[in-house]
């Protein structure tokens, strides 16, 4: 009903600044003629495998500069070398159209992936089983085996004896 | 004289190679509609025909070619996880009122008949004085398989991605996982199963189609996850039940929240079924307390809502 | 066709007489026996066919009573082939000189036993077109892998000691009998690999011989104790149990004892044996049968003591189950009239007689094979998670007639097998004894 003409498109600027045990995301907001734009919600997310992450509190509203802070968690995983990917994001404001900014930092923790395929394990693939269990089984096979092939052998040196002449 | 025979010679040709394109264009249409669509939809899209003609065709004669459309995992391909993930489950037993939409889900998505699904939602009562609730159980895709451990030829296989996945065209029918497995997770074709659809290639990672004489489970729908979609009954769950995520990013979601793992298990108290069988699950529970709603045992009640 | 006579057959002496008279004369009863034999086959390959046709579910196993009566059978069949070590090893090289002439019917049952199992665990596959994917695609940590290297092992090693013992007689055949067809006589010709008394050969032959029966009995052990792993390796109530393998390798001994007394009596009856087969085998058996059973018993007690004075959880349940529910019935049949009662009876010398110790051998067997029926069913119906809204076909296990006529025929077969095992070859030892004086020989015709 209410003529969509007045949505403005504002403008999300980030800055990062880190000491020793914060991290924190600085967001200023700005509507499109370069104001600051106040009490305006900013919703802050880290890219996760399946959906977004909402970090920050529950209201994050700029203040009368336009400025936002949000305090990044300092334990949050992020890839092999700890790249995050943050998006900060303006939904459903009066005023302002939807708005989405993306970006990628080095906060995470790096994940150190242990790609245990070739450990040797009962549940592992038939090549890595556990060396113990080879030896014995394959040992174990040969002894027998080893007994069983020289009986046979036996029974052939039997059949070669020639009979006593009667 | 010649450039003007040229010119008609080359508009001629120019109009052969439209409507040669135009004709192939229909009939390369007509071609895929005659192919099995499951879903006729009444939609239609407007297109351009390549001789300029603005033709109306149903949605369902159209093949979507949205990116590139994955063909699901050959059995060699499915052994490989899927790099950087590991797969984690959390079930809110406080939540669960025995909906049953996760079954139906998983049951429509691998072609399941009503009295074998992967799913089973189970009432239990942990004693004779504390009240009962539903657990949904599937698979666990644990990290110490006895399922995996026993298998002879290598069936059933676990992947880096923490999925423990079965492969049907080695697995012969021995039973031995169905033995092995303490939680019940397993289930056998004893008979053909039905509705198979014999042109689908098989895949272990989306466990179609079923073969008869072998075993089948839960398996996490890695097909859905490769394409980083959740599994089938996460989404379906109307009570938000389950949550699924990567392990390693410490994030599972229920579709409509998303939390961090390690904070939801510690503040919730997250446990994992027979934790003292050893086999360490990649489900954990969520205890049923501070439940908003009775229990009711009647299952038909509960479908409604 | 030259023409057979079998009058015309000439022995050299009576216990040649005595031992090979059945290998040229067929009966009618032996033509009704194998008759029957065969058309009990017939009817379990039809059911067999429905089987591989249809699916396994012809058969009453569902999800949760995963493992049937083919496995309690397989493992029944397995236990029965252990006597063939018990005589080559155990009592062979103690100098039990009176268990001699029953190592050729014990090695018989034991490889005709364990090639029943072999038979009986493929027809269980769910897919047993991919019966060769166990040694293509072999996985060294799985315990069926185990068990088909050791099941392939003591099947080679039975078979080399039935060989062992029967080529001296090998050769007596070939070269006494002339009423046979040609074919036969080339059998025995090859079979004999020139076996022709040479002092060497018997020589080679003792030293085989010695060496056989020392490494029999590991393997025999393995072989029950590895089939015992299949159940002991896995979380279920009755088998989780650190003393599942020598309860199942002491019941496999009971079992096999029983089942040679029940054979004897058969042999010995019908093919007249009475001289080579005396009362005193009888009650020597019956000893060993007391002695075998009280180590059995021991086991036994071992096993349910434990668990029953806990009863926790579905182990109590399952146990409950057994003493006082829905399977006391069995349980108790088995304990008491396969175990408890034989031992009593067979204490007393009137017991160890032959018609008397062949019906108590008999109920021994019969509860040795619901005893692995007990071993297997009811442990698979308690589950650590609750049966719940399943159909009411999951909650009880009651055989489908095609796995009854499977298990018959599968017994069939094991028959078939002796029965043409013991038509070919003399089933008592003719040479060795000539040369052993303490052995019973006198006539002892009653």
């Amino acid at each position: 009903m209410y003529a969509q003409d007045d949505m403005q498109d504002a403008k999300v600027s980030l800055s990062f600044s880190e000491d020793t045990d914060t991290k924190t995301i600085t967001a200023t907001v700005t509507d499109q003629n370069g104001l600051a734009a106040e009490e305006v919600e900013l919703s802050f997310f880290v890219k996760r495998t399946f959906s977004l992450l909402k970090i920050g509190d529950g209201f994050n509203e700029t203040d009368e500069d336009g400025v936002v802070e949000v305090a990044f968690p300092s334990d949050l995983p992020g890839d092999a070398e700890g790249n995050v990917t943050i998006i900060v994001k303006i939904l459903d404001n009066d005023l302002y159209n939807d708005l989405s900014v993306e970006t990628i930092k080095k906060w995470g923790v790096p994940t150190i992936i242990n790609d245990d395929k070739d450990e040797r394990s009962l549940w592992a693939a038939a090549a890595n089983a556990p060396i113990t269990l080879i030896i014995s089984v394959t040992g174990m096979i040969f002894v027998i085996w080893f007994i069983i092939l020289y009986i046979i052998f036996s029974f052939y040196k039997i059949s070669k004896i020639k009979p006593l002449n009667l | 004289m010649e450039n003007k025979n040229s010119k008609i010679d080359s508009r001629r040709k120019f109009l052969k190679n439209i409507s040669s394109g135009g004709i192939l264009a229909v009939a390369g249409l007509g071609l895929y509609s005659a192919s099995s669509c499951k879903e006729k939809s009444e939609e239609k899209t407007t297109l351009l025909t390549t001789d300029g003609k603005l033709v109306q065709v149903s949605n369902s004669e159209i093949i979507k070619m949205e990116g590139m459309e994955h063909h699901p995992a050959t059995p060699k391909e499915a052994r490989e996880g899927i790099p950087g993930q590991k797969f984690v489950m959390v079930v809110d037993l406080a939540k669960c009122k025995n909906a049953k939409k996760c079954v139906e889900s998983c049951d429509k998505h691998h072609n399941l008949t009503p009295d074998r699904p992967y799913i089973k939602v189970l009432e239990m009562k942990d004693n004779e004085k504390s009240a009962p609730y539903w657990m949904p159980k599937k698979c666990f895709h644990c990290d110490n398989p006895p399922c995996v451990k026993v298998c002879p030829v290598g069936a059933t296989f676990k992947r880096t991605d923490g999925l423990v996945l079965i492969d049907n065209e080695r697995c012969i029918g021995c039973r031995f996982c169905m033995a092995a497995c303490p939680y019940s997770a397993r289930v056998f074709n004893w008979g053909a199963p039905p509705n198979v659809d014999e042109n689908l290639a098989y895949s272990p990672e989306t466990s179609l189609p079923n073969k008869i004489g072998t075993v089948s489970k839960c398996d996490f729908c890695p097909d859905m996850l490769r394409k980083g979609k959740l599994p089938h009954c996460v989404p379906a769950c109307p009570n938000g039940v389950i949550y699924f995520g990567n392990e390693l990013d410490d994030t599972v979601t229920n579709g409509e929240e998303t939390v961090r793992l390690s904070t939801l298990l510690k503040e919730k108290a997250g446990y994992r079924f027979m934790e003292e069988l050893g086999t360490k699950p990649r489900v954990y529970y969520l205890p049923p307390v501070d439940r908003l709603f009775p229990f009711e045992s009647d299952t038909k009640e509960n479908v409604k809502s | 066709m030259r023409k057979i006579d079998i009058k015309q057959q000439k022995f050299e002496t009576p216990r040649e007489k005595d031992l090979l008279r059945h290998l040229i004369s067929t009966s009618l009863k032996y033509k009704l026996w194998i008759g029957l034999l065969i058309a009990i086959n017939l009817v379990g390959m039809y059911a067999y066919y429905r089987q591989v046709r249809f699916g396994l579910i012809v058969t009453a196993m569902r999800d949760y009573t995963s493992w049937g009566i083919y496995i309690s059978n397989f493992v029944f069949f397995v236990a029965i082939s252990l006597v063939g070590s018990l005589f080559s090893s155990i009592l062979k090289l103690n100098n039990n000189v009176w268990a001699k002439p029953l190592i050729r019917v014990s090695e018989i049952i034991a490889v005709s036993a364990i090639i029943c199992a072999a038979v009986i665990i493929i027809i269980d596959m769910g897919r047993p077109d991919r019966f060769f994917y166990v040694i293509t695609h072999f996985r060294i940590q799985s315990p069926i892998i185990w068990d088909v290297i050791i099941i392939s092992t003591y099947l080679v090693i039975s078979f080399l000691l039935l060989f062992i013992s029967i080529l001296p007689d090998i050769a007596v055949c070939r070269d006494r009998l002339t009423e046979i067809p040609n074919w036969k006589k080339r059998f025995y010709r090859i079979t004999a690999i020139n076996w022709s008394n040479h002092p060497k050969q018997a020589e080679r032959l003792n030293k085989v011989s010695k060496i056989m029966g020392i490494a029999v009995l590991p393997v025999a052990f393995a072989i029950h104790t590895v089939t015992s792993w299949l159940f002991a390796t896995t979380w279920r109530p009755g088998w989780n149990s650190t003393n599942l393998g020598p309860y199942f390798v002491s019941g496999a001994f009971m079992a096999g004892a029983a089942a040679i007394i029940f054979a004897m009596y058969i042999i010995r009856k019908e093919l007249k044996l009475h001289a080579y087969i005396t009362e005193d085998h009888f009650d020597k058996m019956g000893r060993l049968l007391v002695l075998l059973s009280l180590i059995y018993l021991y086991f036994n007690i071992n096993e349910y003591l434990g668990p029953a004075f806990k009863m926790v959880g579905i182990e109590g349940d399952q146990l409950s189950e057994l003493f006082t529910g829905q399977y006391a019935i069995m349980y108790w049949f088995v304990q008491i009239g396969g175990l408890i009662l034989p031992l009593i009876l067979l204490m007393f010398k009137v017991m160890r007689k032959p018609f008397p110790i062949f019906l108590i051998s008999l109920s021994v067997v019969l509860g040795a094979w619901f005893k692995r029926y007990l071993i297997v069913i009811p442990s698979l119906q308690h589950t650590y998670v609750p049966i719940q809204q399943v159909d009411e076909s999951y909650l009880h296990y009651i055989p489908t007639w095609e796995e009854w006529a499977i298990t018959i025929s599968s017994f069939a077969s094991l028959l078939l097998l002796i029965t043409i095992l013991i038509k070919l070859f003399p089933v008592i030892p003719i040479k060795s004894e000539e040369h052993d004086s303490e052995t019973i020989v006198e006539p002892n015709i009653k």
